[in-house]
């Protein structure tokens, strides 16, 4: 799914200062799943919004969309948008650019900073799968991504820097091509791995991870 | 309850139990089950003899009692009155739906010589190594050889160390008082006992104290653990007594050190499947006030740890399962399929384990859920809701609970039902002084706070907010004051970065019976506010 974090309030306050009437969108898929923009988070962003803007007088609206993705969804919109001098979408990058492209006549802000796409490791807890890079190697290299994983992005690895099982950038940081060394040689695969794939030269990448404000100590806690 | 009864259902439990552990305590457990008229499978290794620990023939014969040698619990799913369990033989895999599922956890115990500074020998014994000794009559042959046998005559003694290695339990004080009973009867003997922390809260463990005393074991409470010095041959163990004013030494013949329960990787392997907790040191279940020791946080599975669980377990099996029909409240919790995305936050944050998916959507059951609503706060799509608190009805107490009193700070504290609303009624019965802008939000649980009805208290006007949850370890949903003191922290975030400063909300934990705490703490908050 994609991954997704709420702005800072003051960044979100700055933005929809001046507007009389804002509609807080939220969108029911990726985001919900992953507690930044379902109905939840847009009622509490509303009610921060309210406290915020409560001498001068700001409305905000409700609305959380099957998916903002889908422009079938959007056009349950059509007729409440004109009512709002803005809108502010709790959906990732591409619900936010879908949502203002069919409504171009009106600002549409984003309330959220889209991450990456990851998995759910615990409620509120999320990692970094896939950087979308176009080129999936993940049939060669045993289902272990060595795009998001390794520091170097390497296509082919691992390079000097592994160490003991580890990445030279940190020791909780696993060497992508250990992992990947690991899996194809208990597939009886490892012959694979002398294969050589054209070389890439992203740097200084390791996978994201995100844990949604509140869930902390949780994770802490699951560690 | 305010639930409408028109909405109890009835729901079907199956009747049949799977015993897991065939140890004595397994055996035990699923001989008083049949004797509720259940039919028990009982799975594990066997251990002990099944008519010794109360299965009569008819019971094995007629298969009431199932033992499965052997056989391993694999995979877990459902919910109490069906649970739908995947059993293992090897290769060999078997399905099977049971009403209940009961733990008999196989502990093991690990020798705490190394606390005493003593490494194990011939002369220096774990608790188990020396029971086994007196079981083979080894302290009786010795005392034989030692040449005499004469009552008067004490040639070999025998010194028991315990409760300085570990803070100590009932199970293993009881364990060295039947030890050093023994040796005070093998003629030619005589034990001494060494306790740092004596704990005879069991049953019988006073009288056998009591007997051993008059037999003539010497026991010494030092205060401090006593000096050890250990040789090739012999053991000297030195205290300062402090009635003589002097050092006491002495040079056992054998020296027996205390044991420490291991959980066991196995234990802990079981309880993660079937989603139980333990407790902090690993045991099953986890500790509950709310609920009766035998219990788990999971309706439905039930732990026995020794003879008096396994009689309480069947007690407690027959209450649940009944005649195999249970009258249960259907909308105590209900998702709506429409909005659920299925993200699955209510199914890892219910405590109760009575969460499930089907068909698109979640599901509780209504026969495993307790109510508590920590699934309905954390749900990010307001999917689910509970029969008793809506949160438009929330919403609307929320409202309600903001008054403007001219001198007084308006406060909303949202109160637990289970301890801080009984703390607040009985405060106010009691005539403690309350601000009189104070108003309590009943809910069923602290984890049923949402982050949204904390900022809509303040945008309804409210100076100040106060979550009221149960003290630590002590919540009936296991941790729905953990959830709201981290929702809490986090709101009080937020609530800096608005500039507004994270005094006006405060999280506190309180029992139903600290009225007066109760009333000062908010006293205390209002003067903050003010």
């Amino acid at each position: 799914m994609i991954v997704a974090e709420r702005k800072p309030f003051d960044e979100i306050r700055s933005m929809v200062a001046g507007y009389k009437k804002v509609l807080t969108v939220g969108c029911g898929t990726c985001v919900a799943v992953c507690l930044a923009g379902g109905s939840k988070e847009v009622e509490t962003l509303n009610a921060e919004l309210n406290l915020a803007f409560k001498k001068d007088g700001i409305e905000f609206g409700a609305e959380t969309l099957e998916r903002q993705c889908d422009m079938e969804f959007l056009a349950e919109l059509d007729t409440r948008v004109d009512e709002y001098d803005a809108l502010l979408s709790m959906a990732c990058g591409a619900g936010i650019q879908f949502l203002a492209e069919r409504f171009s006549h009106k600002p549409v802000l984003p309330a959220v900073n889209t991450s990456f796409i990851g998995v759910n490791l615990d409620v509120g807890w999320y990692e970094e799968k896939c950087r979308a890079c176009g080129q999936c190697v993940l049939g060669m290299t045993g289902g272990v991504c060595p795009v998001t994983m390794c520091a170097k992005s390497l296509f082919n690895g691992p390079c000097g820097g592994t160490n003991k099982t580890s990445c030279e950038i940190h020791t909780d940081q696993p060497c992508a091509w250990f992992k990947i060394y690991e899996r194809l040689a208990a597939q009886g695969r490892l012959d694979q791995i002398i294969e050589i794939s054209p070389a890439n030269d992203w740097s200084n990448q390791k996978p994201r991870t995100l844990i949604q404000p509140g869930y902390e100590e949780r994770v802490k806690a699951m560690r | 309850m305010m639930t409408d009864k028109s909405n109890m259902v009835d729901i079907t439990l199956n009747k049949d139990v799977l015993v897991v552990g065939a140890g004595s305590v397994g055996l035990e457990t699923a001989s008083k089950i049949a004797s509720q008229g259940y039919k028990v499978s009982v799975i594990g290794q066997k251990t002990a003899c099944a008519r010794q620990s109360g299965c009569t023939d008819e019971m094995l014969n007629s298969g009431t009692v199932n033992i499965m040698q052997d056989v391993v619990l694999e995979d877990v799913a459902g919910v109490t009155g069906d649970f739908r369990v995947t059993l293992a033989k090897g290769e060999e895999k078997m399905k099977a739906v049971f009403g209940a599922v009961v733990v008999a956890p196989n502990y093991s115990y690990a020798s705490l010589n190394g606390a005493y500074g003593l490494a194990l020998s011939d002369r220096v014994m774990s608790q188990s190594q020396f029971e086994a000794f007196m079981d083979s009559d080894g302290l009786k042959k010795v005392a034989a050889d030692s040449g005499s046998d004469a009552d008067d005559v004490e040639n070999v003694i025998v010194a028991f160390l315990t409760g300085f290695g570990q803070e100590g339990d009932p199970v293993s004080t009881g364990r060295a008082l039947k030890s050093a009973l023994a040796v005070q009867k093998t003629s030619g003997c005589k034990a001494y006992i060494y306790t740092g922390n004596i704990k005879v809260g069991a049953k019988g463990l006073e009288r056998i104290f009591t007997e051993g005393r008059h037999a003539g074991v010497v026991c010494f409470k030092p205060s401090v653990m006593p000096e050890i010095e250990q040789n090739s041959d012999s053991v000297k163990i030195s205290i300062t007594d402090p009635v003589v004013r002097s050092t006491i030494e002495l040079e056992p013949d054998y020296v027996v050190v205390e044991e420490a329960l291991v959980v066991g990787q196995d234990n802990l392997d079981t309880a993660t499947l079937l989603r139980i907790d333990t407790d902090l040191d690993g045991l099953l279940p986890s500790n509950n006030v709310h609920r009766f020791p035998v219990r788990s946080n999971r309706d439905g599975i039930f732990v026995a740890s020794n003879s008096v669980d396994a009689a309480n377990v069947a007690l407690r099996i027959a209450e649940l399962i009944g005649d195999g029909i249970k009258n249960v409240s259907a909308d105590q919790a209900k998702v709506d399929e429409e909005r659920c995305v299925i993200c699955l936050t209510c199914y890892r944050s219910c405590p109760h384990g009575a969460i499930f998916w089907e068909n698109g959507a979640a599901a509780i059951s209504p026969a495993a859920c307790q109510g508590c609503g920590i699934c309905a706060s954390e749900c990010p799509m307001d999917a689910i809701q509970l029969g008793d608190f809506t949160d438009e009805s929330l919403r609307k107490s929320v409202k309600d609970a903001v008054v403007s009193v001219e001198g007084s700070p308006s406060i909303v504290a949202f109160c637990c039902k289970n301890s801080a609303l009984e703390a607040g009624e009985a405060a106010a019965r009691f005539g403690h002084n309350m601000p009189a802008g104070f108003k309590m939000v009943k809910v069923p649980c602290a984890g049923k706070v949402d982050v949204e009805f904390i900022m809509k208290a303040f945008v309804e006007g409210a100076d100040g907010v106060m979550v009221a949850a149960c003290h630590e370890g002590n919540c009936k949903a296991e941790r729905g004051n953990t959830y709201a003191k981290w929702r809490v922290n986090e709101i009080q975030k937020r609530l800096e970065n608005m500039g507004l400063g994270k005094d006006c909300l405060c999280f506190t934990t309180i029992a139903s019976n600290m009225a007066g705490e109760f009333a000062a703490k908010v006293n205390a908050f209002a003067d903050k506010l003010a």
